[in-house]
């Protein structure tokens, strides 16, 4: 046997990760609050069931309330993984290697969290089926000239999507897995996830067809998702919703949540697992970049809404006053401060590569972000047309309560993935050190 | 090392994929048999070099996506039409309104038929393969490259041991056809 | 009035913290969501049961009260020949404050469900917000079910004994120590029954007490009336009166709208009142200045000699103004004042009337013994002159002050009630009534004319009816269908009194004094000019004097001017306020004399500067669960006299209210004319993509804001046809309140004296209806004769619908509303509609229930269903016409005449929706001078 290369190292420190977890401790006392987290999920889940949605703060004329606001951020911060992965791919940014396995597990995660929060929301959650078109006595079908039916199909579509743009790009490296791995139950495990992969040229070539196509369609059905999610807001005759501008500001603003959500999982992790020479300043940079720019596109998009609700003047200029001055301004201006003050760090490539800097830009925008959903919903709900129907929204514990739950429930389920799986694409590093390409 | 008169295959073992490139090259021409490459990692035009290389995935892609569109498409107007419902003041076929539907359906039908049709010709799942007898295989997938020539009508081991030992490989192997028992 | 008014339309603003301090909008806008408060998180389980009339006590009942509906209820009818979801009418009558109201009581299977007005009397084809709540009533699950001795359940037989004892006693002595206390008696069987006991025992007295007095003396024919000046007199407001007025001003008002003579309403009054807000000119002047104002207009009109007493410049043009209308309208005008002032006002105005010929006033007729007052009772019960009080269906221990204290010293005191109420608990024995639903009485309408009153259901209750408790202390056993028909000697043969009973009202007709007795002139003393607070005490209009605080559908109804629900407050004005630096729902003291009460304060635009209002009914100590506890109880400050003080407490109250909201700058939700025949600006239709429905038939509604006068009768009907649950307290505070049809009001103008205006918005049933793009289930589409359709069982709760709808009439079970109801408030439901469960959107459905009906009806005798025949809940109880329903493709229609008048025009065109419910623009008398 001769001396191992640079290919082995990669493989041993990915791969390795799993039966070595380097930060025990460290991750049990996550896995403890995320599991906290999740028990308040499901307490919350039943209390909701128990009552029914008056459990929460939503009233007439604040028919939506925290359930539609999250659901749009955590899918939101779904699309920046599938960018990463898909777009970086075709653009040929090798870069993108260290981040897209678990960037793509984020996606995931957060759209099963983004896709509770629908069914959860409704009035009789039990009935959700209702909206997918089958076979029944009634011989009626979902209405499907209406966003929420759009939405239905456009999540389910995203989720399958994903999920298996995940799983191919996974293969190979649960098979280095099985292939490394002496412990009986952990070959068993990898095995299976990796069905019996063997790396031949043939499969190599077909495997490489559909990973690309894939991730050529991928981009596209992005933008389409969340276009569609803005239209929930935009096909209503809602002062401040009914807007052109919303799908592309919805996008950009998803991407935007996306990488800030990214770039704080991977300091986090490169700081926990120890990847320093996997994930490089350089990575952090491009994360940074990546974070501003989009950033900075979402800004565009407020001075475009603000811009347009002027011109239009009106109902649509009176909501933008009250975003501005009424009761709901401090979502406003929150988001406006949270989102875009602090990325200007990110103009200097210090900051960029700073892990603890960067952290926390992140979080401001993640928050910030959530301002906005919220913003959006509430300024325009609380007061459309008449007056006399105008009502104010108040959070209730519930609604908290949930809100953390699914945090806890993105939690749960990333720790877990990082625990089990190789959280890099071991293969594609090597691909690039080893001259593959 | 010698197995029995037939093995699954005769496999070489390199150190790096420039090797494994040119030992491609070099037995591809050569009539000793069907030629199979591994590799930790995609190797660029390999499959091309074995002539193994097909076009099914995107042609099923492209069919999935053309499919899905149309079932999309005629599954919304037909349940207008099945049971008309007044919406909206609306048409009962609004196509702008069903375009969304169709897109993603388009979505979903490509991604599934172009990947399970890689699943598929690849024979994939295939939990036992007589590969995966060999030990030294299993750094196939880490950062080891095989060359495995796979007996023809007329095999010939000793040409095959011979094309092989010529490209100077790490090793080689027989993996035998049947599993040790 | 119409400062703020831009050049688009009218400014209109729903509450001062809109107006408050800053006109500059962007202050305005930061003002312009007053914190809704400390809502209370979560679902307060309590509330909901108080609201749904304590379900927890039946809870245990449950099991032996779950019985199909007949046996818990008999019928009238025999049970022989009748056929299940048998529909029957009876013509019956309720009473409120001694005036019967007359009605058609709806039963299925024996169970009333819905009362209508009875078009066999004149004014008596609508009804009134309490009328359509006494149904409820009937369904009280705290009315008391057994005669109460000393706090221990006792029974009939008991007191029938005690009776007999008490008479031998009191025939001994004729009836020296006995009194008798009401309120007022319209019925002439009870005052037979009451002139025979005083007979019988000729030193025994009868008491009133009246806590809301209304013109009883005379009868206001409003419709023959062009000119009406009402100085602090709410003609048109809530009371037993309510429907008459208002039905006599809306054909005034409707004949006016067609250009014959005038409609003309001037009104000087402390505090806004619907009568108001109708007004052509409405006067803010406190209640102490309404001698000033009469004697001023005597003056004017040159019926007093002797001098004209200073006015403010405003006070003097409308004084002006009021009398320029009625020497216009000579013989044809109206001088009236509220009846809590004194004889000599009421004296001035006949004169005034007198001297112009006007003979709108009529004296109403009135034999037999007049009881005294309350306060000889009182008076006798201190010096010990009282050793037997009788209670009959009144309450003192509420309303009067002390009155326990001064019971405790009367030997024998005997209650009866249809609640357990705070009087009961000071009597010896409490006897349970029969609600007016289950008696057998008579009584006579607001015009005058006799009425009949049959049970539409027999008692379930171990109750009995005012006549048969009378007659049971005079020892007489008769029944008391038979004591009521012994009142009617001419309906003596059978087929006379069946006849009457059919008709609801003995024959016979009004017997009117004449228009103007000639009063003798009074001096009238118009009080100085005082710079101190005066304290106004009114009964609620919803709660009245407090005898519907046990109705949730009243508890819950907004107040026409506040739409306060559940509580009441300390109404101040917008200066007083300032001047006091307090804010809605700031605790305040107010006190007269000794007395006084804590409360929030509410703060009312259009309220005099220094008038303080509080509304009866509230505070209530006992009888029901629903109310008690509900809001604070102003009877104290009542009677009180002396000098008014208010001080602030620590501490803020949530008060809960359908709409304290905001104004827009341009928009005209609810527009105005100048006069009559003008129309409104007509612009021209949006464009759409989509052409417009053509359906026959195609369903609409015309509601006429000339017309409306907010009295949420309509509400109330709507509530009880569609089986709509009620949430309570804190769900209302957090905007969840279940109404179908909402009565929205709104400001112009300065908040001194602001302009009110009144809309009622019922679903739009709109053609191109955003909710409908917005469901993904098909749950809410559009019917093929053009109804907006909400399917129950079809719908998942997304509440897009609501989100999408520009006019928010949609309403959402947020918790199951219904499920725990107790077994009386499932028998109330009407079986035609679906009682809605939880997590389900529904809205107004323009009772389609009534639609399919006439639907089948037509299609039996197979025919097109006539103009007229499907008549909608809202439209049917309305008082004054001013909602008008039918087929809007059929252009003979009473519907299609009314939207092609020219004040007809869309609300919120801009959304494009194309409603099927228009408006017709309210006219403002811009010409009253």
């Amino acid at each position: 046997m001769t001396a191992r290369g640079a290919e082995d190292r990669v493989t041993r420190e990915i791969v390795g990760i799993p039966p070595h977890f380097p930060a025990r401790r460290m991750w049990w006392v996550l896995f403890a609050v995320a599991l906290a987290l999740l028990t308040l999920f499901f307490v919350s889940i039943a209390w909701l069931f128990g009552h029914g949605p008056g459990v929460w703060g939503n009233n007439i004329p604040v028919a939506w309330g925290f359930p539609i606001s999250n659901y749009i951020w955590w899918l939101g911060i779904g699309h920046a993984g599938t960018l990463i992965s898909a777009m970086l791919l075709l653009l040929g940014q090798q870069w993108r290697n260290s981040l897209n396995r678990f960037a793509e597990a984020m996606t995931l995660f957060a759209v099963v969290c983004a896709g509770l929060y629908p069914i959860l929301h409704l009035g009789r959650p039990w009935r959700f089926y209702w909206m997918a078109p089958y076979f029944n006595t009634m011989s009626i079908w979902p209405q499907f000239k209406s966003p929420l039916t759009w939405d239905f199909f456009a999540v389910l579509t995203y989720l399958i999507v994903s999920t298996l743009f995940w799983y191919i790009g996974i293969i190979p490296d649960l098979a280095a897995a099985r292939d490394r791995l002496k412990k009986r139950r952990w070959r068993l495990f990898f095995g299976l996830g990796a069905l019996g992969w063997r790396g031949s040229a043939t499969h190599w070539s077909r495997w490489n067809q559909s990973y690309r196509l894939t991730a050529a369609i991928a981009v596209p059905l992005v933008v389409s998702v969340h276009s569609e999610i803005s239209l929930l807001f935009a096909a209503g005759p809602v002062p401040g919703w009914f807007s052109t501008v919303f799908p592309p500001y919805f996008v950009v603003g998803a991407a935007f949540s996306g990488f800030a959500v990214v770039a704080m999982l991977t300091v986090w992790l490169r700081a926990m697992l120890g990847l320093h020479n996997l994930v490089t300043a350089r990575h952090l940079s491009m994360l940074g970049c990546m974070t501003l720019a989009t950033g900075m596109m979402t800004a565009y998009g407020y001075v475009a809404e603000a811009f347009f609700a002027a011109y239009a003047g009106g109902r649509e200029l009176q909501t933008l006053l009250d975003r501005f001055h009424g009761p709901y301004a401090w979502s406003y201006w929150g988001a406006v401060i949270l989102n875009f003050v602090p990325i200007q760090a990110l103009w200097w490539r210090r900051v960029r590569q700073a892990p603890v800097p960067l952290f926390l830009i992140g979080l401001s925008a993640a928050i910030g972000m959530w301002l906005e959903r919220y913003m959006l919903l509430m300024s325009s709900l609380s007061r459309d047309w008449l007056e006399s129907s105008a009502g104010l929204f108040h959070a209730s514990f519930w609604d908290w309560g949930l809100f953390a739950g699914s945090i806890g429930l993105f939690l749960t389920l990333f720790l877990l993935f990082i625990r089990f799986l190789p959280i890099m694409s071991a293969f594609e590093i090597k691909e690039v050190e080893g001259g593959g390409g | 090392m010698t197995g029995d008169p037939r093995p699954y295959a005769v496999m070489a073992e390199f150190a790096d994929a420039d090797a494994l490139r040119r030992a491609a090259a070099d037995l591809a021409p050569r009539r000793l048999g069907r030629i199979e490459a591994f590799s930790p990692f995609p190797v660029e035009g390999l499959a091309a070099r074995l002539g193994t290389r097909d076009r099914k995935v995107p042609a099923a892609t492209l069919i999935g996506g053309i499919v899905g569109a149309v079932c999309g498409f005629a599954m919304q107007a037909a349940t207008n039409l099945d049971y008309p419902l007044w919406i909206g003041g609306r048409p009962l076929v609004a196509v702008p309104a069903f375009m969304l539907i169709t897109f993603e359906l388009a979505v979903l039908g490509a991604v599934l038929a172009g990947i399970g049709t890689m699943l598929i010709a690849n024979r994939l799942p295939r939990f036992h393969h007589p590969l995966f007898e060999v030990e030294a295989f299993r750094r196939a997938s880490d950062d080891r490259f095989f060359l495995a020539v796979l007996p023809g009508a007329d095999f010939d081991r000793d040409a095959v041991g011979k094309a092989l030992a010529a490209l100077d490989p790490e090793a080689i192997y027989d993996v035998p056809a049947e599993p040790a028992a | 009035m119409s400062a703020g008014a831009s050049p688009a339309g009218r400014a209109f603003w729903r509450s001062l913290d809109e107006l408050a301090d800053d006109p500059g909008l962007t202050a305005a806008i930061a003002e312009r969501f007053p914190a809704l408060g400390s809502i209370a998180q979560g679902w307060e389980r309590r509330d909901i049961l108080k609201c749904l009339g304590g379900a927890v006590a039946l809870a245990g009942l449950d099991a032996c009260e779950r019985v199909p509906d007949e046996e818990a209820m008999p019928l009238v009818s025999a049970l022989d020949g009748m056929h299940p979801g048998e529909t029957r009418y009876y013509a019956s009558a309720v009473e409120l404050g001694g005036v019967a109201q007359p009605i058609v009581g709806k039963t299925v299977d024996g169970r009333p469900i819905k009362l209508e007005g009875n078009p066999d009397f004149p004014g008596g084809s609508a009804t009134d917000a309490f009328t359509q709540a006494e149904l409820l009533g009937l369904y009280d699950p705290d009315r008391s079910a057994a005669p109460v001795e000393e706090g221990r359940p006792s029974d009939w037989a008991r007191f029938v004994a005690a009776a007999h004892d008490l008479r031998g006693a009191l025939d001994a002595s004729a009836g020296r120590g006995f009194r008798l206390l009401t309120g007022p008696v319209g019925s002439p069987t009870l005052h037979r029954q009451i002139a025979a006991l005083l007979d019988r025992w000729p030193e025994a007295a009868w008491h009133l007490l009246d806590p809301a007095p209304i013109h009883r003396d005379h009868r206001l024919h409003l419709d023959r009336a062009e000119a009406i000046v009402a100085i602090d007199d709410d003609l048109l407001g809530p009371g037993p009166l309510q429907l008459w007025h208002a039905q006599g001003w809306a054909a005034r008002r409707r004949a006016y709208q067609q250009g014959d003579g005038d409609a003309l309403l001037f009104v000087a009054e402390p505090s806004p009142t619907i009568s108001g807000a109708t007004a052509s000119e409405r006067l803010v002047a406190p209640q102490a200045a309404a001698a000033q104002l009469l004697v001023a207009l005597a003056a004017e009109l040159g019926v007093e000699a002797g001098p004209r007493p200073a006015l403010t410049s405003t006070e003097a043009a409308w004084i002006d103004s009021a009398a320029d209308a009625l020497r216009r309208h000579r013989g044809a005008g109206l001088v009236t004042v509220g009846e809590h002032h004194p004889p000599a006002l009421h004296a001035l105005a006949q004169r005034i009337d007198a001297a112009l010929g006007n003979d709108a006033r009529r004296g109403a007729a009135r034999g037999g013994p007049q009881p005294q007052s309350a306060d000889a009772l009182l008076a006798a019960m201190l010096a010990g002159d009282v050793s037997t009080l009788f209670m009959l269906d009144v309450n003192p221990g509420y309303f009067i002050a002390g009155f326990d204290e001064l019971a405790g010293a009367v030997p024998l005191r005997i209650h009866a009630g249809l609640h357990r109420d705070e009087s009961a608990i000071l009597a010896h024995w409490h006897l349970p009534l029969t609600h007016a639903l289950e008696s057998w009485s008579d009584g006579c309408s607001a015009a005058g004319l006799p009425t009949l009153t049959q049970p539409l259901v027999r008692p379930w209750l171990a109750a009995r009816s005012r006549h048969a408790v009378l007659a049971a202390l005079l020892g007489d056993e008769r029944s008391d269908r038979a004591i009521v028909r012994a009142s009617w000697p001419a309906l003596a043969d059978d087929a006379a009194w069946e006849a009457a009973l059919r008709a609801g009202r003995p024959p016979g007709d009004v017997e009117e004094g004449a228009s103007n007795g000639g009063e003798s002139a009074m001096p009238v003393e118009v009080p100085g000019f005082s710079t101190g607070l005066e304290l106004v005490v009114r009964p609620d209009p919803s709660l009245w004097d407090g005898r519907f605080a046990s109705n949730p559908w009243l508890q819950e109804l907004p107040k026409p001017l506040t739409k306060i629900c559940w509580g009441n407050g300390v109404q101040i004005s917008p200066a007083l306020a300032r001047e006091l630096g307090l804010e809605n729902g700031d605790r305040v003291r107010v006190s007269v004399g000794a007395r006084h009460v804590d409360g929030p304060v509410w703060i009312l635009p259009g309220q005099a500067r220094r008038t303080i209002l509080i509304h009866l009914g509230h505070g209530r100590r006992a009888g029901s669960r629903v109310a008690e506890g509900v809001g604070f109880d102003a009877t104290p400050l009542a009677r009180a006299t002396g000098r008014v003080r208010i001080e602030r407490l620590e501490g803020r109250e949530e008060i809960a209210t359908t709409q304290h909201h905001f104004a827009m700058e341009e928009d005209e939700y609810i527009r105005f004319v100048e006069r009559a025949g003008d129309r409104v600006r007509t612009e021209p239709p949006p464009a759409s993509f989509f052409p417009p429905q053509k359906s026959r038939p195609a369903w609409g509604m015309g509601i006429d804001l000339d017309l409306c006068i907010g009295c949420n009768a309509c509400v109330v009907a709507c509530i009880a046809e569609n089986n709509i649950p009620m949430v309570g307290r804190e769900q209302v505070a957090m905007g969840r309140e279940m109404h179908w049809l909402r009565v929205d009001r709104y400001y112009s103008g300065t908040v001194d004296a602001p302009e009110h205006a009144f809309q009622p918005v019922p679903c739009m049933h709109c053609e191109d209806a955003p909710c409908e793009m917005g469901c993904p289930v098909n749950a809410t589409v559009h019917s093929p004769d053009g109804l907006n359709l909400q399917i129950y069982n079809r719908c998942i709760g997304t509440r897009t619908c609501s989100a999408y709808c520009p006019y928010k009439v949609r309403r959402f079970n947020w918790f199951d509303l219904t499920g725990d109801d107790p077994p009386e408030r499932k028998a109330v439901r009407n079986p035609d509609v679906t009682v809605r469960q939880r997590g389900v959107m529904e809205k107004c459905t323009y009772c389609i229930q009534r639609i399919e009906g006439a639907r089948i009806d037509a299609k039996k005798e197979d025919r097109a269903i006539r103009d007229g025949e499907v008549v909608t809940a809202c439209q049917a109880a309305c008082p004054t016409g001013a909602i008008v329903f039918g087929d809007v493709a059929d252009p003979a229609s009473a519907v299609s005449a009314r939207k092609a008048d020219g004040r007809d025009y869309d609300l919120l065109p801009d959304a494009n929706t194309r409603p099927r419910t228009t408006y017709q623009a309210r006219i403002r008398k811009g010409d009253t001078a």
